[in-house]
């Protein structure tokens, strides 16, 4: 009798274990997570607009067929770098994202208030608030994010106001660059 | 050899159960990561930088980028009303009253996640395409072929999932009140079953 709930509790024990184990190393070991998907179309600090999501194609699992993406991942190893897009609706929003798709900051449309957008992706110790100010200052507008990630991605979704509008949506999408041009003067490091 | 035979029963008994349990807490959700909804289910902490780590995992298994900081939520179905896994045999009818968010999409995918092909082009309706009765209530049958209204077409064969992604959800006082949007859910009622 005592062997058998020694027994049980040696399998309860151990289960609990590899339970803890599994969960927490998924993050880790799970090969087709979104970064992986998005590295896999492009090198980094590039804008690269979705395809639409079809019955034969979605980049990313469970994709709206009725928004539409673009994507920039990002790599601030050389410094900051520089996202250009237009927002054409309030809808609009532009979301960061950590490598293992932690949504840090994101910004709507409506908070925008401005079809042109430019951001400057940084790490804190890059563009300092107090260093970048006056460069800044010069660009009217600016919007500087601070991210907690030296690599990560960027996703500006587009929802359509309606099937019409899916070819306007795509070209102004198809306009937004992200890449290593800064604005202004050189504030590398 | 029997206490060999115990020692390989209790790691496989371990096995079975310490990975079962992770899989399913993570594919299906659970009370601590999802709340349940009628037939929705939302992963309620998704995306958010101080997830648990079951949502962590779920993500990452996932594969999805799902946007959390502006107050977006994304609801997913497989099942009626009734706890019935939801079937390209039969007809849906999909009933509500509008989100109160900036926009929102009802999508169908198949039992995969796919986008299912129809020679409609038609995979979802939102807040800017359904169309609505004078109340701003409405309703999208979900079918195998065309119906008058909002026909959603559904597979040939096989389960179905329906994901209801809302973004800017915010009530009155324009405070992002999940409680009220989870109330507000539109309802998934069998029509007939072929």
């Amino acid at each position: 009798m005592r062997t058998v709930a020694f027994n049980a509790l040696a399998v309860i024990l151990l289960a609990a274990f590899i339970h803890i184990t599994a969960v927490l190393s998924m993050p880790y070991l799970a090969p087709k997570n979104a970064w992986a998907r998005i590295s896999a179309l492009s090198d980094a600090n590039r804008m690269i607009v979705l395809p639409a999501a079809s019955p034969s194609h979605q980049t990313l699992p469970l994709m709206a067929p009725d928004v539409r993406y673009s994507v920039c991942r990002f790599n601030l190893d050389d410094g900051p770098v520089r996202l250009s897009t237009q927002i054409l609706d309030d809808l609009w929003s532009i979301a960061f994202y950590t490598p293992s798709g932690e949504n840090f900051y994101a910004i709507t449309g409506r908070e925008l208030k401005r079809s042109k957008i430019e951001i400057i992706i940084s790490t804190q110790n890059q563009v300092g608030v107090k260093a970048g100010a006056s460069l800044l200052d010069e660009i009217e507008d600016l919007i500087v994010v601070d991210t907690p990630v030296r690599n990560g991605i960027a996703v500006i979704r587009a929802p359509l106001l309606g099937p019409s509008y899916a070819a306007q949506t795509e070209a102004a999408l198809r306009r937004g660059t992200c890449s290593r041009n800064l604005p202004g003067s050189d504030f590398r490091r | 050899m029997r206490t060999l035979l115990n020692l390989l029963l209790i790691f496989g008994l371990a096995l079975v159960l310490g990975l079962g349990s992770a899989w399913y807490m993570i594919e299906e959700g659970s009370a601590l990561t999802t709340r349940y909804v009628g037939p929705w289910s939302v992963w309620r902490e998704a995306g958010k930088p101080d997830a648990d780590p079951y949502t962590k995992a779920y993500m990452a298994r996932a594969g999805r980028l799902p946007i959390t900081a502006t107050s977006a939520l994304y609801f997913f179905a497989s099942s009626d009303e009734t706890g019935k896994q939801l079937s390209s045999d039969c007809e849906y009818v999909v009933e509500g009253r509008p989100l109160n968010a900036a926009w929102w999409s009802l999508a169908a995918y198949d039992g995969t996640g796919r986008l299912i092909p129809n020679k409609a082009g038609r995979h979802s309706f939102n807040r800017t395409d359904v169309a609505r009765r004078a109340d701003g209530s409405f309703r999208i049958v979900l079918a195998r072929s065309a119906r008058p209204g909002n026909w959603l077409p559904s597979a040939q064969q096989g389960s179905l999932k329906l994901v209801l992604r809302a973004y800017g959800l915010r009530d009155a006082d324009n405070v992002f009140d999940k409680a009220a949007a989870e109330r507000g859910l539109p309802t998934i009622r069998e029509v007939v079953c072929r």
